[in-house]
């Protein structure tokens, strides 16, 4: 059996059950959309943590009784870490300042004491520098007497890592929910379509149909509801994101410091395959249970 | 002569569209040929004690038209299921091209229908295909071309007169257009042997005539046919071979249709 036949068989399979098809593909499109939706998080949400790992810094608070002499020396010693790319001084009086005009809290800031704001040393780390070396540059740090604490950011970057693979399983979960959810209805569909078509199934037996003639088509047809559905999710998500990113991005942009973006190339690939895939496993099942030829 | 594929399992039947035209034809200026349907000793049974069909022994050479009569529940389905494989023997075995359809595998069946063309009581068309899907659809099983497939549904269909008539309904089709659409699908891919397995059932009687000159027609163009039916009414119109099958035994009516008159007459007596 040639494609074209096949193809046109497929058709008329989807002609003669037009209604059944168009209700399973409407139940998978939400069950795809879902999916894609929770992927639009994740990937957004690891493009934040990626970019905020490669710009990871270091802060080193210094105590009150920190001499210039210590300070000095004391950058001495971090200029000439490889890892270290910039050091920069902020004394108590600039931290104030900082705090006041990112907090908006103006003049009551004043009202706050001098130990609230230690001067400290910022450190722009290069992103080559990994989180044991960062941790074990901080211990050595913190053993000098000018500096009363060093902040690594490590513990925040874990919680991020934490969110990010939690994110990630879920959407495996929900990845692995909508296989389940596509090979049942898609089953389900096929199911019913051969039991439609049983008169057809054996007009084509009698006239010397080997099974693998009568089964391609139904095969196809699940590929192409599971193709379908995948489709038109992603055009749905896409217009659902040009449609919501204008009132949101402001937000995000403050929050994270990066825009939102939709799906990558290769996602959208793999929702896409994804979909025709479990279609055709769907449709495979039902036809190994359902379909005596 | 017929030419036959023995490419491996598939039992020595065609595969495909490459030898299909003049397959089923006979030729007169060849010598006589081994015939085209062998039974031996055939035992049928779908009960254990009573036997569907006993000892039949028949042989149908090519270009033979055979009529196939008998009683109701006599065992003349299940003649033509056993030669189209629907049923396997308990007994004896069926040659047909050759090859002993009951050792066929599974696999080799569809191969075995490929060179058959089977015509049904109920006519067996998809009512909300289009007359030219139902008849197209044998060949796409043997993986004709579309531009060949085109061609010859138009010239079958104007064979069974529903020339032009392609893109209907076959469900809004009478009951005997919807019969001719079939014997179109049969006889589309010019089979070896065309089983007809009471045609004319659910027809009235001048549509059945029509039916049985239609199957004349294309015996007449050298395609062999086995045609069952117990309308005796159309066994009085054509001298055709005649076999009758009673309580499961086949008997040859082999003086034509004025003996098996006189023996159903001695039987019924």
């Amino acid at each position: 059996m040639d494609i074209r036949t096949t193809f046109a068989r497929a058709r008329r399979g989807f002609r003669d059950d037009l209604r059944l098809h168009v209700v399973a593909v409407a139940s998978l499109v939400v069950a795809f959309l879902c999916l894609g939706a929770a992927l639009l998080g994740v990937e957004n949400l690891a493009r934040v943590a990626e970019r905020w790992t490669q710009s990871q810094h270091m802060t080193v608070y210094l105590g009150t009784d920190a001499s210039e002499s210590d300070i000095a020396q004391l950058r001495l010693v971090l200029d000439s870490l490889t890892e270290v790319a910039e050091v920069e001084y902020i004394n108590s009086a600039r931290a104030r300042a900082q705090f006041a005009e990112q907090t908006e809290m103006g003049a009551d800031v004043g009202s706050l004491p001098a130990e609230a704001f230690p001067a400290s040393l910022e450190l722009a780390l290069h992103a080559s520098a990994n989180r044991t070396r960062i941790t074990k540059i901080g211990e050595r740090i913190k053993s000098f007497n000018a500096v009363e604490d060093v902040e690594t950011y490590q513990d925040w970057f874990g919680q991020l890592g934490s969110l990010l693979d939690a994110g990630r399983k879920a959407v495996g979960i929900l990845a692995l929910l909508v296989a389940v959810c596509v090979v049942a209805v898609i089953g389900n569909t096929i199911r019913l379509a051969v039991a439609n078509r049983r008169q057809e199934i054996e007009v084509l037996k009698l006239c010397g149909a080997t099974d693998r003639f009568v089964r391609t088509p139904f095969i196809v047809e699940g590929i192409l509801q599971g193709l379908t559905a995948s489709v038109l999710s992603l055009v749905l998500l896409g217009i659902s994101y040009l449609s919501l990113r204008g009132q949101v991005e402001d937000t995000v942009v403050t929050l994270t410091g990066m825009q939102v973006v939709f799906l990558g190339p290769l996602t959208v690939l793999g929702v896409v395959c994804g979909g025709g895939l479990v279609g055709a496993l769907g449709s495979a099942l039902s036809l190994r249970r359902y379909l005596s030829v | 002569m017929a030419r036959v594929n023995l490419d491996g399992s598939g039992a020595g039947f065609r595969r495909t569209d490459s030898h299909v035209r003049g397959l089923g034809r006979s030729n007169p200026n060849q010598p006589a040929e081994k015939p085209l349907l062998v039974m031996e000793d055939v035992y049928k049974y779908f009960r254990r004690d009573v036997p569907t069909l006993r000892n039949v022994a028949l042989e149908v050479k090519r270009g033979e038209f055979v009529f196939v009569t008998g009683p109701s529940g006599a065992g003349k389905s299940t003649l033509l299921q056993l030669i189209y494989r629907k049923h396997t023997v308990d007994s004896g075995r069926i040659l047909f091209l050759g090859r002993d359809v009951a050792r066929l595998t599974e696999r080799s069946i569809p191969f075995l229908r490929r060179n058959l063309g089977i015509v049904f009581q109920d006519f067996k068309v998809v009512p909300h295909w289009t007359v030219y899907e139902n008849v197209a659809v044998s060949m796409e099983i043997l993986g004709s071309p579309v531009r060949v497939v085109r061609s010859r549904v138009a010239e079958t269909l104007e064979r069974v007169g529903l020339a032009g008539r392609g893109n209907e309904r076959t469900e809004r089709l009478s009951g005997g257009e919807q019969q001719r659409v079939a014997i179109a699908r049969a006889i589309a891919t010019e089979p070896a042997l065309l089983l007809a397995d009471e045609p004319t059932g659910n027809l009235d009687p001048a549509l059945a005539i029509d039916i049985l000159t239609l199957f004349e027609e294309i015996h007449d163009a050298g395609t062999t046919v086995i045609f069952a039916t117990h309308d005796h009414a159309l066994l009085q119109t054509s001298p055709h071979r005649l076999i009758v099958i009673d309580e499961g035994r086949l008997i040859e009516a082999s003086q034509g249709l004025r003996a098996w008159s006189a023996r159903m007459h001695s039987l019924s007596a």
